[in-house]
Order: C-alpha cells, then structure tokens, then sequence
C-alpha cells in the first residue's frame, strides 16, 4: 500500500526518461505523454481518494525506518497540490502541442516537462529537508532547459538572470540545511519539528528558520525577493510560462506553509508577524507593478506577486481559518495562474504582438478565449462566485478577526487593482472597433481554447462547488496546526 | 423563490443556443415571458395579510454561505419593481434594438443582471447578498459596454466597474465585519443583535464600511460620477439598471440594515447629510446638461440623493416617503428615460440644443413626457404620484428631531436644502419637456425625420405613464398592499401612513408652491441664469479627481516599477541580498541567537592553516585578476585547496570527487571563455566598489555568524551513529559513506543523476540548435 | 578550528557575493563557483572536523567522522556541477547572441 505514494513521481520520471528516446518520432511521443499525463492524473486522484479515506501514506524508500532513511510524506496536502498539479499539466500538454513548433519539441520539450512534474510532486510529498533540496534542484534544472527552450536572444538574457539568482538561493538552500543539521542533529523534517519543539525553537534556531524562509521567499517571489520573476516568466514558450507560473513559485509557498506550520512555531509573535508585513508589502508591490505596464504577458507576470502576498498573509496570520483561506488560494492560484498563462499566450500567438495598445476588437474574432478571459480575470480578483473569492474571504474574515484591519484594507484594495491591470486588458484587446482586415485563424484559436476551457471549468469548480473541497481543506487547516500529527505519523511514536 | 432567481440566469445559458431561430423571430420576445412570470409570481403575495416568507437552499454549508432567501414588504417591492419594470424594459427594447444587433449578448446581460438584482433584495444570507451584489456590477458593465466599438462606452463601464466593485469590496469589509461580531451570516439574525453590534469596538468600522457600499452603489456624492457615463449603455438599460432598479440597490441596502446602523448618532448626518448634498448638487447639474439622457442621469442622482435624505430622518413617517418615493421615481423615471430613447431613436439625436418643436410630430410621446416631467417636478396636482412622495419629503424635513451642535445645524438647514434642490429639479424638468416639445422646429439640424413611434415602443411608456396617474388618484391601492409592508419592514413598526393630497393650508403646501413660483421664474427668466450654472467647474472637478487617480495609478505604478525593476541583475541581487542581511542580523539581535562560545573544537594544525591561507588569498585574489585564465586558474586554486581540505579532514571520496570535478569545471571554463571577450578593467565608481564590498562583507560575516553560532549549539545527538552502527548490518558495506549514498538516501543520489542528465539534455539542445540555425 | 573554517566559508562567501555584483558574466560564474565551495566547507565545519577516523569501517575502531555530512555533500557538489556547466553553456550562447557579456547591458525593457 504505501508504495503508491511514490508513483506520483515514479511515473513522470519514467516517462521523461523513456520520452528522450522516442523523442524524433514528434506524432508518438505527443500522443505518449497525454496518455501517460491523463493517466498519471487518474492514479493521483486515487491516491487522494485512498489518503482522504485512510489518512497518510508514508513510505520509508529502501526500508530504511523514519528518520534515518528519506521518508515521502503522502498527507492530504501534499496529494491535493500534486492532483492540481497534474490537473495543470493535463491541460498544458494539450496546449503544448499546438504552441510549440516542432523543433522545439523535438529538443526534448516533453522530457523536460515529465521531469518537471517529478520534481514539483517531489517537492510535495518529500519528508525530508535534504531531498527537498534535491528535488527542487530536479524542477529547476528542468525549468532551466525549459526556459532556454527555442533559445531566442531575449530569452537566453532572461535567463541566465533566473538561473543565477535560483542558483544563488539553492546554495542558500543547502548552507542553511547544514546549520539545522549541526543544530538538531537531523534533516528528517519530522524529526526536526519534534527536536525544534523539544528546545522551544530557542538560540539560532529562529535565525536559521528565518534564512530558510528567505531561501523559499526568493523561490515563491514574496518582496522583496521577486525581481527576478516577472520578466523571466515570459520569455520562454507560453506553455512553459504556464508551468512556471501555475507550479514554481507555488513550491515555494508550500514549502513556507509546510516549514512554518510543522516545524518554527514556537516564536510565531516575531516570525509571522514578519510574514505580515512582508505580505501586505508584497501585495501592493505586486499589483503596482501589474499596472505599470502594456505587455499584457507581463501583467499576468506581475500578477503572480500580489498572489503570493495572498497565501503569505493566511501563514502569517496563522490560525486555522487563514491557513484554510491560503490553500484555498493556493490552489485557486495554482489554476487560474496557468489559465491566465496559456491565454495570454493565445492571443499573443493569434495577434502576434504582446503590446495591449496595439490590440483591439479581439472579441469579434475569438469571442471564446475572450470570455474565457473575462471569467479568468474575475476569478483572479476574487469576485464570488468563482474560486478566487472563498480564499480571499477566508483571509479577509481571519484577518479582521485577529483585529489585523491594516491588511486587510490592503488586501481590498490589492484586489480591486487586481481586477482593474485584468479588465484593462479585456476592455482594451477585446473590446474595440471590429478590425475586418483581419481573418481569424478559426481552427488554432479554437484548439487553443478546449485546454483553456478544461482549467477554467476546474476553477469555477473550485469556486461554485466549493463545499466538495472546502471541507478537505479545513481537514489540513487543523492537521497542519497540530504538528503532533505529521510528527506521529512520520516517526510513530 | 430560488427559482425565481434562477429562472432569468438559466435562461441566459440557453439564450444562445437560440441562434437557429434568431433570424426571424426578436430574441426579445423569448425572453418577456421570464420577468413577467416572476413578476405575476411575486404580484400574487400582494396583498393586506402579507407575512415575511423565508426559505434555505444549500450552498456552501461549511462556510455558511447559502442561498437563504427571505421574502418581506422591503423586498417584495424591489421584486415587483426588477420584475415589473423589467417586463416593460424588454418590451420596449424589442423595438429600440434593430435585429442586426448583438441580440443574445444584450439579453444575456440583461437577465444576468435581474437575477443577480433578485438576489440582492431576497438574500438574507450576507455572503449570497454580496455576491449577488457584485453580479450586479459587472453585468452593468457589460450592459454598459455593449456598443464597445465607442470610446465612450468603453471608459464609462470601466469607470463604473471600478467605482462600484470598489464599493463592494468596502461592503464586503463590513460584511464580513457583521458576521464576526455576531457570529451569523443572516441579516435578520443580525438585527436581532443590534446591541451586541453596537457594542462592537467595530462599529465605526461597520458603518463606514456599508455606507461606503451603498454610496458608491447609489450614486450618492462624490462617487456619482460615474452614472452620467453610464449613459453610453443603449437607452433600455439606462431605463433599467440606472435609474429604477440598480442604483436602487445601495437605498436598499441602508433601508435592510437600517435597524443596525441607524443606531449610530451619526446616521442623520451621514445619510441625510450625503443625501441632500446629492439632491442639491445633482439637480443643479442637471440644469446645464444638454444631452436629454445627461438631464436624466443627473435627475437620477439627485433623487437618489433625496430618498437617501429621506431614509436618514429615520422617522417612521420618513420610511414610508422614501419607500413610496422609490415606487414613484420607478415610474416616472422609466417612463421619461423610454421617451427619451423614442427622441433619439425618432430624430436621431438626444441634444437638446438641436431639438423643439416636436409636440405636433410627436404628440403622444410629448404627453407621456407631460406626465412624467411634471410628476418629477412634484407639481401640486392630485393625479400626479411625485407629488405625494415630494410633499411628506417636505413634511418629515420640517418634524426632525431635536439635536445638537452640528447636526442639529443640518436638521435646521434641511428644508431650506430641500427646497432649494426641488427648485431646480422643476428648473430642469420643465427644460426637459418644453426644450424638446415646445419651442421652435429646427429641421435642418436634426439627422432624421421625426414622426410618431410605433406602437410598440410606446406601450412601456404608456404604462408606466399610467401607473403615474393611477398611483397618483387611487394611491390607497399601492399603500396598504405593499407599501406599507416596506416601510415596516424597514423600519420594524407598523406603519400608519396616509397618503392624502390635501392636508389643508399647512407649511408642505407653502413649500410646494414656492417651488413652482420661484421655478417658473427661473425658467422664465432663464436665459440670464445660464452663466451661472456654467461659472461652477461643476462636476468636473470630480471626474478629474477620478481620471487623475486613473492615470496618476498607472503613471506612479510604472514609475515606481521601473526605478527597481530596470533588468540590472546586479541590482536585483543587491536588494535580495540587502533584504536577506538584514531581515537575519534584525532575528538574530531580536531572538537573541548569538552563541559564538564553541568549545568542543578541533585542533589547528598548520598544515590546515595553510591551505586555509592560501585558499583566502586565491579566492581573494579572484576579485583583482584581469586576466580571464588566470581568474580561472585562481578558482581552480580554490577548488583544489578545497579537496586538500577534505582530504585532511577525512573525507577520502569527496576529495576525490571534487579533484575531478573541479579539473572537469577548470576544464570547461576554459573552453567557453576561450570564445567571449577578454576581462575588462573594472571602471567602477567608487561608490559602487565601497556598496559591493560592504554587502560582501556582510553576507560573509553573518553567515559565518549564523554558521559558528549554529555550530556552538548541539543540542542533539546526530542521526549518523544508526549509519555507523547499521552500515555494514543492514547496508552491506563498509564504506559509510558510500552505504548512505546508494542506499539509505538512495533517492538523493537517483535524482542527482536526473539532475545532470537534465543539465546534459539541456546543454545538448544549446548547442544543436545552434548547429541548426547556423546551418540555414 | 571549525571557527577558522567557518570564517574561511564566509570569506568564500563574501568574494563570491562581491563577483556576482560584477558586470562580466565570466566573474559572475567564477562567484557562484566560489559560493558553492563556500557552501561544502559549511557542510563539512557542521559535522564537526576530524572526530575520529574516515568512515570507512574497519575492525576496532570506535570514531569514526561523521558521515552524512559527506554524504550531502557529494549530492550537493554534483547538482552544482550540473548548473555551473548548464550556465556556463547558456552564459556563452547569450552572451554571443546578445552580443556582449557584459550583464549592465542586458536590462531589456517591457516591449521587444
């Protein structure tokens, strides 16, 4: 039984591997890896249904017993986060084929991608500091080639600002692991939540939290760490945008939920409060970006940011309604950010340009993605009744519940700035004098938007059929906030 | 009832599967039967016995978000007026809109909007009413922003939009607010706490909160601006959403929870103070307005203004006006937005400057405007509503209570206020009707030959025209119906109202008659006047407040942006780093960290301190070479230093690791840096050296702070004695080491060979695709 | 002498900060290398220096050093392989597409 909680990265791994090998023949690897993507998505969403019904999974690989082997964690969050991940990456694989040329294909595009996933799932489910490290090494070396992937000049300049600053945090990453090493003796994540509760997180220990903090912040893009986001997310393929934006930086923020929730929560009056601040800063540093600027790709780009703040808020806030409210988010944010991704890339495609002042009437031509737009923008800003709405109310009822008022005005406002950098866009692209010179490239437009249509559907899912997963949710909410749990579970005790 | 509200929004999804039958039949007429159903539907509970119905319907239970819907006087009302109205507007608008229009896009907004304003005023649960709410808006600004090709258009909805969701997010505050301090989301279940809100260290908070909803909603001073622009939306939907019913939403509001806020000793002057600020300035506008639909809006507002007046008295007898006033402003205001779409749509123009004369080509259209203008004006005539309403508005502003201070300086200064703002409401009513029906016929000036409306297009009007007069003779008929159900369930007493035309010589009457003398003589005499209205900036001065918060939003964000984000990489890892330096140092200094007493040391050997030496003076050598391959070398230096260190502490297999991985790195560093440019001299400012080397520096020192200080404190046994104790029982090997990397963290290892195998892969498709484009 | 190579680990990491402020990608590559040496002697100084014999089990001996911090270490020196050759490669082609290795004149703006 246990055993299933390694498919989740076994199969991508395997498939990558094996789809470097067919990689010229372009028609049989395509149809490959949807195969192997859908099936992956039914095999996580069982695991899920076994973890709701029977609690964790655990699995000590080579036998080696909790804390001394690496263990993979398979709780209710981390299965949640990697069936919406495999959700995203359905879609982006039918995307793919029809973004991507085929050169770029056949430079291993959907080996990067399989591995890609291994490394966000791993990330997940890993019970272990160290191989998290590792892991996050898989999904940003992946996330490397994939960035690079076609290789235009502006693209390598990009990247190699991305890559040296994720580099930069990873040997962070790696340093601050060894501190906690000398200190508690253990990279075992629950057995360092134990020995960390055992001294009440007292001497060095809150500094070194507060480094591993900052090491997942550069990650997640929470300020002022985020500068290297927004414009290195949309460079590459519109599709790889999408991953990125849907998976990267939410690794990041699972990662600040996991550690802040499980391990450093014995100094929350100083930690999370300075989780606050930098939340409500990164909110507004966010969306001020998101107007400053006409490319649409990177509005949608510097919309990540606010987001981010969002989901750093319910952490900081820390009671058992605003964790509820920033995995809702999380995982709200997690679709509509790829949805976003995948239909700006669409237009962008179909026009040819990114500049919103050279756009309009686009809703005469592609009334589809434009509504899909508009349905996206106002999940983004969290206008009930789509998904973005039941996070944000969680946090906006938390945060004036803890008498935090300040935030929460920023939060309001934070999101009607939201709404006004998405609808610029739907007024100015889509709205508009019909252009008849232009024909609509019917068929692509129309083959763009089902992946579109298939996350937007989700998302509304998550909003309207919110009491399927709210539950779910708040289940977590009060399992991440009793440590005890996972500590148990991992060192059964 | 929940289908009731369901019915226009299912509709709307199937509105477009109707395409086949488009052609020949008005999409129009598929839609009349939904408002007309809901309003036979909510006209049957009519009636002297009407009690309050509530129902509940899951929704999202666990967060207590549910379609709880409950049926009173207040909201039975609005009902009767989204769905009445409703009925006619769709009517109307199968003659106002041509075939050839975007038909199910119009009707898909229309009916999303009634069933989002159904929800509005049936919602009990605060959650489903805000989000019903919020509906509203962003169907108003699709409705708004049909004829998107216009600019004009296109910025008022996008000025509506962002004035009205920035009001509903401020109610959702208070909302939100409520539920907390009552621990409820059911509106009824929260007036029934009152006192415990009113306790509330929150109180201040709620109220700001909700009344800055209702304001912006409402169109109340200073955020009406946005409802003039709102005018580009086709003449059907101004009729609707703009004056009878949406901007209806923001009274209903205050009037739902006027149990709750009305306890304030500042509800009076807020409400009534804001209202009749509204009233004065809206009607004053309205004067110099030259577009018919201009007049209107600002009509609109100031009436708007007035009720909300009205709701801030907070009497009972005040209750009751307002919610009269409401139905009243309903009908005429319908009635003269639909005469004025017949104008433009007959004549092709709604400039008022360019029309008159039309009262022989146009004679039944100028009577229903007779109707409807003097029923606004509040013309003492017994078969005119307007009238009615306008009159207790008099009444109630003369019986306030006894206050003090400031507000007792408003309540005095109220029905000066009131009168002054129906001067100019019958200014601009009378300019209304007879600048567009009287006067002189200007031919040449008009896009179209006008005639007479078809039939159809006028029947709305007719109606409505005739719900004036019948309200206006039988008004007992709409009172203790409906009306009176309202008022109490507003106010929560009994109401005991009368609606009379003659109450004798009383001061109402005095003020009614003053209204018409001095209005006819403003009117008379207006010509003289007309530069004043034009001396006051206006409105304008408003609407560059919002156009410069617009453009200054952008203006600021992408200045602010562009002085970090400028795509310096060095920059960006000086501020990350600045941010990392100090939020540690700030912990460590708060959370008292430091313990840099380490003990239990190693020895110091020389040999160690050697390599320790040269490898300081490599590294910092690195900094000052300009030479690339002697930069490299000198890494190189580093790198085998490193390995002697492993070495010396005993670390057999990473010395040899790192011996091969750094002459494979030396190795390819020379190769690629064979083919860049040369290492330049650093022409630095000095300011920018002394900036790098103070971050330098610091990030060294702390992480060897951070490092000793985690060192000093092992506070517990390490977990390698189980590897060194299991390491050749259960691993098989004796090479510990070896044991934990290929099998106790055995997936480590397998992943790190993904790693370079990803590296690999990725290098190789650099380097191919090259190849490739070279090729072409 | 875990302070010495504690110290020394900073110094690394402070030359290595100092050149990836630098403008030349090749000075900026040469400091992510030295944060990485930096980063190893860190994850050897915490697992306390020479505490006994190298871990390799032999009859009769009791110390050993301990192992995992090696163990890391080696996984860690590897991935910073992979990336420093990765960079090295994708700095090259930059900087030969862009035209200049100079990273000041890299910046781009929002439209291109």
């Amino acid at each position: 039984m246990s055993n299933l909680a390694v498919l989740p990265i076994l199969i991508p791994l395997l498939a990558g591997i094996f789809s470097a090998f067919i990689n010229k023949k372009t028609k049989m690897v395509r149809i490959f890896s949807i195969l192997v993507s859908i099936i992956n998505l039914i095999v996580v969403s069982y695991i899920g249904y076994t973890i709701f019904q029977n609690g964790s999974i655990i699995l000590e690989t080579g036998g080696w017993k909790a804390p001394y082997g690496i263990v993979l964690v398979a709780d209710m969050l981390s299965i949640l986060l990697v069936i919406t991940t495999n959700i995203i990456a359905v879609a982006c694989i039918f995307f793919a084929r029809k973004s991507l040329s085929q050169q770029q294909e056949s430079f291993y595009f959907y080996t990067f991608f399989f591995f890609l996933i291994t490394g966000v799932s791993g990330a997940f489910l890993t019970g272990d500091l160290f191989n998290l490290f590792v892991f996050f090494e898989v999904l940003l070396m992946s996330s490397y080639a994939l960035i690079v992937l076609g290789g235009g000049k502006i693209q390598l300049r990009e990247s190699i600002k991305y890559v040296l600053i994720n580099l930069f945090s990873s040997i962070l990453f790696v340093t601050v692991v060894s501190f906690l090493y000398s200190v508690v003796g253990t990279v075992n994540m629950a057995q360092i939540a134990e020995r960390v509760q055992e001294v009440e997180q007292k001497g060095i220990l809150t500094t070194i939290a507060i480094l591993l903090f900052f090491v997942f912040a550069t990650k997640a893009a929470v300020f002022p760490l985020y500068y290297w986001l927004p414009k290195s997310y949309i460079v590459p393929n519109p599709v790889v945008s999408a991953l990125f934006g849907a998976l990267l930086t939410k690794v990041g923020i699972y990662s600040i939920l996991r550690v802040f929730t499980t391990i450093f929560v014995y100094e929350i009056d100083i930690t999370h409060q300075f989780f606050l601040w930098l939340a409500a800063l990164t909110m507004i540093t966010g969306v001020i970006g998101a107007l400053s600027t006409n490319n649409i790709k990177l509005i949608i780009s510097y919309n990540i940011i606010p987001a981010v703040g969002f989901m750093l808020m319910g952490i900081g806030l820390y009671t058992e309604a605003s964790i509820s409210g920033s995995i809702y988010y999380l995982l709200h944010d997690m679709v509509v950010k790829g949805t976003l991704f995948l239909i700006v890339g669409a237009i962008v495609a179909l026009t040819g340009t990114s500049d919103l002042r050279k756009m309009g009437g686009l809703i005469h031509h592609y009334p589809v993605i434009g509504w899909l737009f508009f349905v996206a923008s106002l999940t983004l800003a969290g206008i009930p009744p789509f998904s973005g709405f039941i996070g944000k109310l969680l946090l906006l009822q938390e945060g004036l519940a803890q008498d935090q008022i300040a935030i929460v005005i920023i939060g309001l406002i934070t999101s009607l700035l939201i709404l006004f950098s998405m609808i610029r866009i739907f007024i100015q692209a889509f709205w508009g004098e019909k252009d008849d010179t232009i024909t609509p490239n019917r068929v692509k437009s129309r083959a763009y938007a089902w992946p579109i249509a298939f996350l937007v559907a989700f998302s509304v899912f998550l909003g309207v059929g919110a009491e399927y997963v709210y539950p779910m949710v708040e289940d977590i909410s009060a399992y991440l906030l009793d440590p005890s749990q996972y500590i148990d579970s991992v060192l059964k005790e | 009832m929940l289908i009731a509200v369901f019915l226009p929004l299912i509709f709307a999804c199937l509105i477009p599967f109707l395409s086949k039958w488009k052609q020949k039949v008005h999409t129009g007429w598929f839609v009349l039967p939904i408002p007309f159903s809901i309003f036979l539907f909510l006209i049957l509970k009519v009636g002297k016995q009407f009690s309050p119905i509530s129902q509940s319907y899951a929704w999202i239970p666990s967060l207590n978000i549910n379609f709880d819907l409950y049926l009173d006087g207040l909201g039975l009302l609005f009902g009767l007026l989204i769905s009445g109205i409703g009925t006619l507007v769709v009517l109307y608008s199968i003659y106002y809109l041509h075939k050839t229009e975007q038909l199910s896009h119009f009707y898909v907004y229309l009916l999303m909007f009634m069933a989002a304003m159904l929800g509005v005023v049936f919602s009990d649960n605060v959650y489903a009413l805000y989000s019903f709410w919020e509906l509203t808006s962003f169907s108003s600004f699709l409705l708004i922003g049909f004829w998107n090709h216009r600019k004009g258009s296109r910025y008022g909805a996008l000025k509506s939009m962002l004035i009205t969701v920035f009001g509903g997010l401020s109610l959702l505050a208070g909302l939100i607010l409520l539920t907390i301090v009552t621990d409820t989301t059911s509106i009824q279940a929260m007036i029934d706490q009152k006192d415990v809100i009113l306790n509330s260290n929150y109180f201040g908070w709620i109220l700001g909160f909700l009344f800055l909803g209702a304001f912006t909603k409402s169109a109340q001073f200073p955020f009406h601006i946005w409802l003039p622009d709102a005018m580009e939306a086709p003449t059907p939907v101004s009729a609707y959403l703009h004056s009878a019913t949406m901007v209806k939403a923001g009274i209903f509001l205050v009037a739902r929870f006027l149990p709750i806020v009305s306890l304030s000793e500042w509800f009076f002057f807020i409400v009534s103070g804001i209202g009749i600020i509204t009233l004065c300035w809206g009607s004053f506008i309205a004067v110099r307005q030259t577009d018919l639909k201009g007049i209107l809006a600002y009509s609109t507002i100031s009436q708007l203004g007035m009720i909300m007046a009205m709701l801030g008295f907070g009497t009972d007898a005040a209750i009751f006006a307002a919610v009269f006033h409401i139905l009243n402003h309903a009908t005429f205001k319908g009635s003269l937005f639909m005469v004025a779409g017949i104008v433009d749509h007959e004549t092709g123009t709604r400039d008022i400057r360019k029309l008159g004369g039309l009262m022989t080509l146009m004679p039944i259209t100028a009577t229903l405007a007779l109707f409807g203008t003097f029923s606004m004006a509040g013309v003492p005539l017994p078969f005119l509503n307007g009238f009615y309403s306008k009159e207790k508005f008099f009444k109630t502003s003369l019986e306030l209570e006894e206050a003090s201070g400031i507000v007792q300086a408003l309540a005095t200064a109220m029905p000066v206020l009131a009168v002054l703002g129906s001067i100019f409401t019958f200014v601009y009513s009378m300019y209304l009707v007879f600048g567009t029906f009287r006067g002189e016929y200007k031919e040449d000036e008009l896009p179209q030959k006008p005639h007479e409306a078809p039939f159809g297009m006028l029947i709305s009007p007719m109606i409505l025209v005739i719900g004036i007069i019948v309200i206006g003779l039988f008004p007992h008929l709409v009172n203790g119906s409906f009306l009176a159900h309202a008022a109490e369930a507003i106010s929560g007493h009994e109401s005991h109202a009368h609606i009379k035309f003659w109450h004798g010589f009383v001061p109402p009457l005095y003020m009614s008659l003053a209204v018409v003398a001095l209005g006819t003589l403003l009117v008379i005499t207006r010509k003289r006047w007309n530069s004043i209205y034009n001396v006051v900036p206006g409105t304008l001065t408003f609407n560059r407040v919002y156009d410069w918060l617009v453009d200054r939003t952008e203006l600021f964000s992408s200045k602010i942006t562009k002085t970090y984000m400028t795509g310096s990489l060095k920059l960006y890892v000086q501020l990350i780093l600045i941010a990392i330096i100090l939020g540690t140092i700030s912990m460590l200094l708060i959370t008292n960290g430091l313990n840099l007493e380490a003990t239990d040391l190693a020895r110091i050997r020389l040999p160690e301190l050697l390599v320790v030496g040269m490898m300081v003076l490599a590294s910092i050598a690195t900094i000052f070479t300009n030479n690339r391959i002697a930069a490299i070398l000198i890494l190189g230096v580093v790198g085998y230093g490193l390995s002697i260190l492993f070495v010396l502490y005993r670390a057999p297999d990473l010395a040899l690791t790192q011996l091969i991985i750094e002459t494979v790195t030396v190795a390819l560093f020379l190769l690629v840096f064979m083919h860049l440019p040369k290492l330049e001299k650093r022409n630095e400012s000095k300011g920018s050296i002394v900036m790098n080397a103070t971050i330098a520096i610091s990030f060294g020192a702390m992480m060897t702070i951070v490092g000793i200080s985690s060192y000093t404190s092992k506070w517990f046994e390490s977990i390698s004695g189980y590897f060194l104790e299991t390491s050749k029982s259960l691993g098989g090997g004796s090479n510990v080491v070896n044991v934990i990397l290929v099998d106790m963290r055995g997936l480590d290892t397998l992943f790190e060979i993904c790693v370079l195998g990803i590296a690999a892969l990725g290098i190789y498709g650099m380097i191919k695709l090259r190849r490739k484009k070279e090729a072409k | 002498m875990e302070i010495i190579t504690s110290m020394l680990a900073g110094i690394l990491f402070a030359t290595g900060v100092y050149n990836l402020l630098q403008k030349q990608m090749l000075r900026i590559i040469i400091g992510t290398a030295l944060l990485s040496h930096g980063a190893h002697l860190f994850i050897l100084t915490m697992g306390k220096l020479k505490r006994g014999k190298p871990p390799i089990l032999v009859e009769g001996v009791e110390n050993y050093v301990d192992p995992l911090p090696q163990a890391l270490i080696l996984t860690s020196i590897v991935i910073s392989f992979g990336v420093t050759s990765f960079l090295l490669v994708l700095a090259y082609r930059a900087s030969l597409l862009n035209e200049t290795d100079n990273m000041e004149e890299l910046r781009g703006s929002d439209h291109e």
